[in-house]
């Protein structure tokens, strides 16, 4: 298992290393983090791993006996959130959301977070330098509209099935219907919260006479 | 065994003579070394240097020393991970292995935080409590007196220091010790003459292996050098041994 993790780090921070080579702001953001050390944990599985930054990219090392002192901010969190940080979504929102715990200096893990999800590869420079200029931009241009195209489609697909799966088959129902439901919901709990609570006040005082009774 | 001699693979030298050899032996596949590594262990020695990278606990400020630094492998990662206010030294006693290393560093754009010393294990040109961590990958078998260059080792350790001793060792299992010989000993040597064009050196590679005291034995002579909370960790079934000491 550590040597299957260690592989996966090595070829995670080949791939790291590899795509903030091909973006021109990488050098700049990196030497902003160079020096400072974020430490991962997660729940479950149970790993640890220490992002180091450097001018010249990121190390990737799996942590075999976590310290704190090791890192400038330790985050804690499950597989999940990892996936959502990732992706994209920002720190402060995962935090408030409480799916994130962060200790230490939390600016490090915004512009390690920013580091990744802000990288803007220069394909079209990638290409010339194989392909030659005229054909790279073409190739480029090409590219773009297709993943304009690709991105448009993907819109309208998802307002399409949001629309008949909610007003049309109404297999679903709509953000309003679901906060609402969510709201009585939470009144309910906390309706039989108060429920609980009285019945456990009526069940003291029951006992409390009871023991008065064989006293007298 | 007398005491004037030694061992140089399964050959019977005097002491005095087995730098020379050694130091012949590393002239001659210098040049090639890292292509050798690569295609010897099927590129697994760079994960058993990641785990010695793991193991080594090295922070930003840190100073190193890596001893038979060879071609630079990990003095290029702690050079990164130690920064600007850190000092990695990559130390080698042969000329030929240091300056592909050098070359190799600065190729990588290494060069402010590392030194480059050619050094004897056994008696390093260091002021004592020098390091935080000390690595020597793959370079103790070739030392002509271990127990000295392991207490040489402890000497220049800060205390609360590390050092790792990252190592071919003896295979956990029966089988796995007979496929390891049948490779060892027939394909290497042929590997070496085809790729370095030098044969007789990964003979000895082969057979300064099997000289090399196995797991137990080197846990007892870094004990024995004055380093505690001695550990070792086999790896790829314990063809290679990571022995970690810190000295307290």
């Amino acid at each position: 298992m550590p040597v299957m993790f260690t592989t996966l780090l090595a070829s995670a921070e080949t791939l790291i290393n590899g795509l903030l080579k091909h973006d021109p702001a990488s050098p700049s953001r990196l030497a902003q983090l160079a020096g400072q050390r974020v430490s991962l944990r997660l729940e479950r599985p149970a790993l640890a791993v220490l992002v180091h930054f450097d001018t010249h990219g990121i190390t990737l090392l799996s942590q075999h006996d976590p310290d704190e002192a090791d890192s400038d901010v330790v985050v804690e969190l499950d597989a999940e959130t990892l996936g959502a940080l990732l992706g994209g979504e920002r720190v402060e929102a995962l935090m408030f959301a409480g799916r994130l715990s962060v200790r230490g200096r939390t600016h490090v893990l915004e512009r390690a977070s920013q580091l990744l999800s802000d990288l803007e590869i220069d394909w079209e420079a990638e290409l010339a330098h194989w392909l030659g200029d005229m054909p790279a931009h073409s190739l480029s241009q090409g590219l773009r509209r297709l993943n304009r195209f690709g991105l448009r489609t993907r819109g309208e697909l998802q307002r399409d099935v949001h629309e008949y799966l909610t007003e049309e088959a109404r297999l679903l129902p709509s953000r309003t219907q679901w906060e609402i439901a969510r709201e009585h919901l939470t009144q309910l709990g906390l309706a039989t919260d108060r429920l609980e609570a009285r019945l456990d006040r009526l069940v003291r005082e029951i006992e409390r006479r009871r023991q008065e009774e064989h006293a007298s | 065994m007398d005491k004037r001699t030694t061992h140089f693979g399964y050959q019977e030298v005097p002491v005095e003579e087995k730098a020379d050899r050694v130091a012949q032996v590393f002239h001659s596949v210098a040049a090639r070394y890292d292509v050798m590594n690569d295609l010897m262990s099927f590129g697994v020695h760079r994960l058993w240097k990641r785990l010695t990278l793991e193991r080594a606990g090295v922070r930003p400020g840190h100073h190193v020393l890596d001893i038979a630094g060879g071609t630079g492998d990990l003095a290029l990662k702690f050079s990164r991970l130690v920064g600007p206010r850190g000092r990695v030294v990559l130390a080698d006693i042969n000329a030929s292995m240091l300056r592909v290393g050098r070359d190799k560093l600065l190729d990588n754009g290494v060069g402010d935080n590392v030194e480059y010393v050619q050094a004897n294990a056994e008696t390093l040109p260091f002021a004592d409590n020098s390091f935080d961590c000390i690595t020597i990958a793959f370079g103790l078998r070739n030392v002509t007196d271990k127990d000295a260059a392991l207490r040489s080792m402890a000497r220049v350790l800060k205390p609360g220091g590390r050092l790792l001793v990252l190592e071919f060792s003896k295979p956990a299992s029966a089988a796995l010790s007979r496929l390891y010989d049948e490779y060892s000993f027939r394909v290497l040597p042929r590997m070496g003459e085809w790729v370095a064009q030098d044969g007789e050196s990964y003979r000895y590679l082969a057979e300064s292996i099997r000289m090399h005291p196995d797991q137990e034995t080197l846990k007892a002579m870094m004990e024995d050098a004055g380093l505690e909370r001695v550990e070792y960790t086999n790896m790829t079934g314990g063809v290679v041994a990571l022995h970690r000491g810190i000295k307290l």
